[in-house]
């Protein structure tokens, strides 16, 4: 036990005197966050829109012809009533709605105010916001051609209201994405790494030829790096909530049983790594593509599953993070409970077992008694 | 008369590659018993055997009267090895890494703060003992590792070319070192390529690819083929 302490002393003091590497891995969710929060999904062109058009007059139809001539917009469906915009947001045919308010050719014929409403699918903000830019400054643009000749027009109300689709969740995916990244980042290359440079340096050796089992040393090293993933696994998940409006609709506790689930998945494969490799460039290869581009191309991360070819498809059901993400959308959107992530989980949790197995199996293997 | 290490047959292949050739070897308490032998001639391997880090293909080692391969764990804690490489932590300071082999092995606290203090008068190294070994000259790094390797008092110390790369001076510090290790009753198993270190040793063991050449006392060795030095001793030998 005291030499468990030592060891777990060391390895904090070896991350806290790397103040550069700390500092990176504190800022790289926040980057991730950002980055993929603004790139992922944001260029804009044939967003479909339905109009619930209260006028049906020549104006409306002007500013719908309008809307729909851009490259920007498509429209996929006329609504009549007020509760087919709400349905049709469900359905997730739509990301935009307009409604054009009664009498809109009078009131802009007699300079009356009159207000136009966009209502958009907020389940990506940036998406959300961009979308009602666009908008109002088409709008803004058929005011000003309509009203060519007239200099005391009074300008439309633009009122927006954001609303949220549940059907449309990918949008969200790039949080738990981010999320198993991090991990393996953290978790999978940090401490393959740490134990692969212990064997490059030689100092392995000064430990391993002590009284202390390899496993006890191990453990000892990869707490702390258990510990800064979880804490960048936190970061995570706050700016998803606060800054890109994540939705936070299942139980926090069984949340954090999958992030530490997922992270002693990574974990495990980090160890396996570290063991059949020699170097901490190997290490980091492999993990790179063992671990990190599998899970940022074949989780459904960035590429739908649904449309890779189904050899490809297989691929990415025994990518650990597919499933790591699957579990994390459904608590974190559908607010499911254990008994719906029941399949993801049991995977993990299998994995989790087998690759610590096989992985203690090869590092005691190395120990003569 | 009692050997601390007693090696029999002892073989390692890595694949088709016969690193070390069935060798025997004995070495009796208190002595200096050094390998000697060209690159790849098998030395590293040998010790990295007696040390438990490398599991043999074949033969039987005794280590402190411990079988090594049911006795591992009684034997740990009666070995150091310091290796060519240095090997303690770069990042952390002097006192950091004492402490944390100390801690390791498992030594009270009390009986450890004193043996940090002793190494730190002995090697003279008072006003680095705060900073990171980074810091330090490299025959103060490979002295400091020498005196970590003998922290817990071990019964056998393993020297794998602990003075490759260091000045004559600090050598010379280095095997007084040694010498007081090995009054003090530690047995001591160092390869070297020095043949000046050689003279030093108790006794010598000449590997080459893997077999053992000839073993015995510097002196007797030099009798034997009739020659003035280690170095003319060790052409003697190869050119066979």
């Amino acid at each position: 036990m005291e030499s468990f302490k030592a060891i777990l002393i060391k390895e904090f003091r070896h991350i806290f005197r790397d103040v550069r590497t700390l500092v990176l891995i504190f800022a790289m969710p926040i980057v991730l966050v950002v980055l993929f929060g603004h790139t992922i999904r944001n260029e804009i062109s044939n967003i479909k829109i339905a109009v619930l058009d209260y006028s049906q007059d020549t104006y409306s139809k002007l500013l719908i012809e309008k809307m729909t001539a851009s490259t920007y917009f498509k429209l996929t469906k006329q609504l009549n009533s007020e509760s087919e915009i709400e349905q049709a947001f469900q359905q997730g045919i739509i990301h935009m709605a307009i409604v054009i308010p009664r009498n809109f050719e009078e009131s802009i014929v007699r300079f009356k105010s009159t207000d136009i409403q966009l209502i958009t699918e907020a389940s990506n903000i940036n998406v959300a916001t961009t979308l009602e830019s666009y908008g109002k400054q088409i709008i803004k643009d058929f005011e000003k051609e309509i009203n060519k000749n007239h200099s005391n027009y009074i300008p439309f109300d633009v009122n927006v209201k954001m609303q949220y689709n549940p059907s449309l969740e990918s949008a969200y995916m790039f949080i738990p994405g981010n999320i198993a990244l991090i991990m393996i980042i953290v978790t999978a290359l940090m401490t393959s790494i740490t134990l692969a440079r212990e064997k490059e340096t030689g100092s392995w050796n000064m430990l391993a030829i002590t009284p202390v089992n390899q496993l006890t040393m191990v453990i000892a090293k990869i707490i702390p790096y258990m510990l800064i993933s979880l804490i960048c696994t936190a970061i995570v998940i706050l700016l998803g909530i606060f800054m890109f409006n994540m939705p936070m609709k299942g139980s926090f506790a069984l949340l954090t049983i999958v992030c530490i689930l997922f992270m002693l998945t990574a974990c495990s494969i980090g160890i396996l790594i570290s063991v059949i490799t020699k170097t901490q460039q190997e290490a980091m290869l492999l993990c790179m593509l063992g671990l990190f581009l599998p899970a940022l191309l074949l989780s459904g991360f960035i590429f739908p599953i649904e449309n890779m070819p189904w050899a490809i498809q297989i691929f990415s059901y025994i990518v650990p993070a597919t499933w790591f993400i699957v579990a994390l959308k459904d608590i974190m959107i559908k607010g499911a409970g254990l008994i719906t992530v029941w399949l993801p989980v049991a995977i993990l949790t299998a994995t989790t077992i087998i690759l610590i197995v096989v992985s203690v199996k090869k590092l005691m293997s190395k120990n003569i008694s | 008369m009692e050997y601390t290490i007693v090696v029999k047959n002892l073989t390692k292949k890595f694949g088709d590659f016969t690193s070390v050739n069935n060798i025997s070897f004995k070495v009796k308490k208190g002595e200096i018993f050094g390998l000697l032998g060209a690159n790849g001639a098998g030395k590293t391997t040998t010790i990295r055997m007696l040390c438990g880090l490398l599991i043999p293909t074949s033969g039987m080692m005794e280590i402190a009267g411990y079988n090594v391969f049911t006795h591992g764990k009684e034997i740990r804690k009666c070995i150091g090895y310091m290796s060519q490489k240095f090997s303690l932590y770069e990042d952390l300071t002097i006192i950091e890494n004492l402490e944390l082999f100390g801690t390791i092995y498992n030594i009270p606290k009390k009986i450890l703060q004193k043996r940090i203090l002793n190494i730190i008068a002995r090697l003279n190294i008072r006003d680095f003992a705060n900073s990171k070994v980074l810091s330090l000259p490299l025959g103060q790094k490979q002295k400091l590792a020498f005196a970590t390797a003998l922290i817990h008092k071990p019964e056998i110390v393993f020297l794998d070319e602990p003075t490759s790369g260091v000045d004559p001076l600090v050598r010379r510090d280095f095997w007084n070192m040694i010498y007081e290790s090995a009054s003090q009753g530690i047995t001591i198993i160092v390869t070297t390529h020095y043949m000046d270190e050689a003279e030093y040793c108790n006794r010598l063991c000449f590997m080459s690819n893997g077999k053992i050449e000839v073993i015995g006392n510097p002196n007797k060795l030099k009798e034997k083929y009739k020659v003035a030095s280690m170095t003319e001793v060790f052409q003697k030998i190869t050119n066979r």
